[in-house]
């Protein structure tokens, strides 16, 4: 049965490899982790191809497994892309259903703070390799253009927000519907309280009404 | 293969055929056996790491990786590892079981637990190991000792299988996990071509080049064919009173690992 318990034994090994490697890059960070992995935690991805993974700690290590966890204190389970976005700090992500959640979930807001507050000094990893210089001059640049996608993101954003909403008139802004919204509330609020007076009325005429005419 | 078989009647030393067993493809007296298998151990005891990386290309930590994963094994544990060797299982479940637990590192070859022993006490693992020159078959430890109780590559080298097991139930603890890793028989007849060409060729050649031992790497290939298939260890598995019984097949089943819950 794909992918058989060598080539999934494989793929773990590396992804506990990457992980600890990361998290000695950022010790503060990687003791945070740790203290929410004390008891083993179940990922459960959903699709395309079901697989458990668990994570606990060992020492100073943090342990991946291919194998479900005998007694998990918290269980996420999720499509591949959501664990992204929790590895890469999304603070949605648990919040907006993409994941869902079933244990202790405390430990999972945790898990999500831990994962959100690492900050693992590539920097210093890299000027291992190549020395302090140039991995400034790389680190730079690579904060740089990261900024500088950020920013552009949030700009080309801004701006077909703009074009949307106020040039082009293909959809309302979001002020103007919420005054829309506001009014269409207030209006079916007075519709039920005079729905409400009328069957008053109509009760109160019935109980007048004499029994024999 | 069956060329190289000696038949069970005609032993050399003329012992009945209950007094014997298997040596490799050649039949020995009971007796002998283990002293044999001590000479191939002795032998190789210096280059085992070195010989087990280039053998299976580096595999056979992934496969030692899925039976710690499968283990179960959790701080405060004891475990014992049989035939133990250099210690790959013994270090994985020394960080499992943590200060509060304890694994015990047996085999039956001095030699073999002289280089496990030095290998693990250069890497810092000291305080939660033993280590205990102790034969699979008469295990000295009292019923309902451990959590756990592996045996990696270990089990095709002891003359009495059944017994080894029913003494490997007998030490586990209720709601204890037996696991067996061992090589076994490939399910795809292509692979299982390619692999005894392998063995047969391949590694007595790398043996001699870098053990200085072709012997002891043919009495390996030899004995992988001479163990019991999947199915038959598992049922010499319940035989001993293990309950729940599985096997997983690993790299198309040229190694398998089995587990069984003791009831």
């Amino acid at each position: 049965m794909f992918p058989g318990p060598t080539l999934l034994t494989a793929v773990t090994a590396m992804i506990e490899r990457a992980l600890n490697r990361a998290l000695e890059l950022d010790p503060a960070g990687r003791q945070a982790l740790l203290g929410t992995l004390g008891n083993p935690v179940q990922l459960n991805i959903t699709a395309p191809l079901p697989l458990v993974c668990s994570l606990h700690s060992a020492g100073e290590q943090v342990l991946v497994s291919g194998q479900p966890a005998s007694n998990p204190a918290l269980t996420i389970s999720g499509k591949p892309l959501a664990f992204a976005a929790l590895a890469t700090g999304d603070d949605q992500v648990i919040h907006d259903g993409r994941l869902s959640i079933s244990g202790n979930f405390d430990l999972a807001l945790q898990l999500q703070h831990a994962l959100q507050q690492l900050n693992p000094d590539w920097e210093a990893a890299i000027a291992v390799h190549i020395g302090d210089i140039p991995a400034h001059f790389l680190g730079n640049r690579v904060r740089g253009a990261l900024t500088w996608s950020r920013q552009a993101f949030q700009s080309l954003h801004a701006n077909i927000e703009e074009y949307v909403h106020e040039e082009s008139r293909l959809l309302p802004g979001r002020r103007e519907l919420k005054v829309t919204f506001d009014d269409i509330k207030a209006l079916s609020l007075r519709t039920e309280q005079l729905e409400a007076r009328f069957n008053s009325i109509e009760n109160r005429n019935k109980i007048n009404a004499p029994e024999n005419p | 293969m069956s060329e190289q078989q000696t038949p069970a009647s005609q032993t050399q030393t003329g012992e009945r055929p209950d007094d014997v067993t298997h040596f490799g493809f050649r039949n020995v007296p009971k007796s002998q056996k283990a002293s044999q298998v001590a000479e191939v151990f002795h032998s190789v005891a210096g280059k085992y790491d070195l010989m087990n990386d280039l053998m299976s290309m580096g595999i056979h930590r992934l496969w030692k990786r899925f039976t710690i994963e499968l283990s179960g094994v959790r701080p405060g544990h004891q475990v014992l590892d049989i035939a133990g060797g250099t210690g790959d299982l013994t270090m994985k479940f020394s960080d499992l079981v943590g200060s509060g637990g304890k694994v015990v590192l047996a085999d039956i070859n001095a030699s073999m637990l002289k280089v496990g022993r030095s290998r693990l006490t250069d890497r810092g693992y000291v305080g939660n190991i033993e280590y205990v020159q102790a034969d699979a078959e008469h295990l000295p430890f009292p019923n309902n000792s451990f959590n756990a109780v592996s045996i990696a590559f270990g089990l095709r080298n002891v003359t009495d299988k059944d017994q080894a097991l029913r003494d490997m139930a007998r030490v586990l603890k209720p709601g204890g996990k037996l696991m067996i890793l061992e090589f076994s028989k490939p399910s795809n007849p292509l692979l299982n071509k390619i692999y005894d060409t392998y063995s047969f060729t391949a590694l007595p050649l790398m043996g001699q080049l870098i053990a200085g031992d072709s012997e002891s790497y043919k009495y390996l290939a030899e004995s992988i064919r001479m163990h019991p298939d999947q199915e038959t260890l598992k049922g010499m598995m319940e035989s001993a009173g293990l309950a729940n019984c599985k096997y997983y097949n690993m790299t198309g089943g040229i190694v398998a690992l089995h587990v069984g819950i003791k009831p």
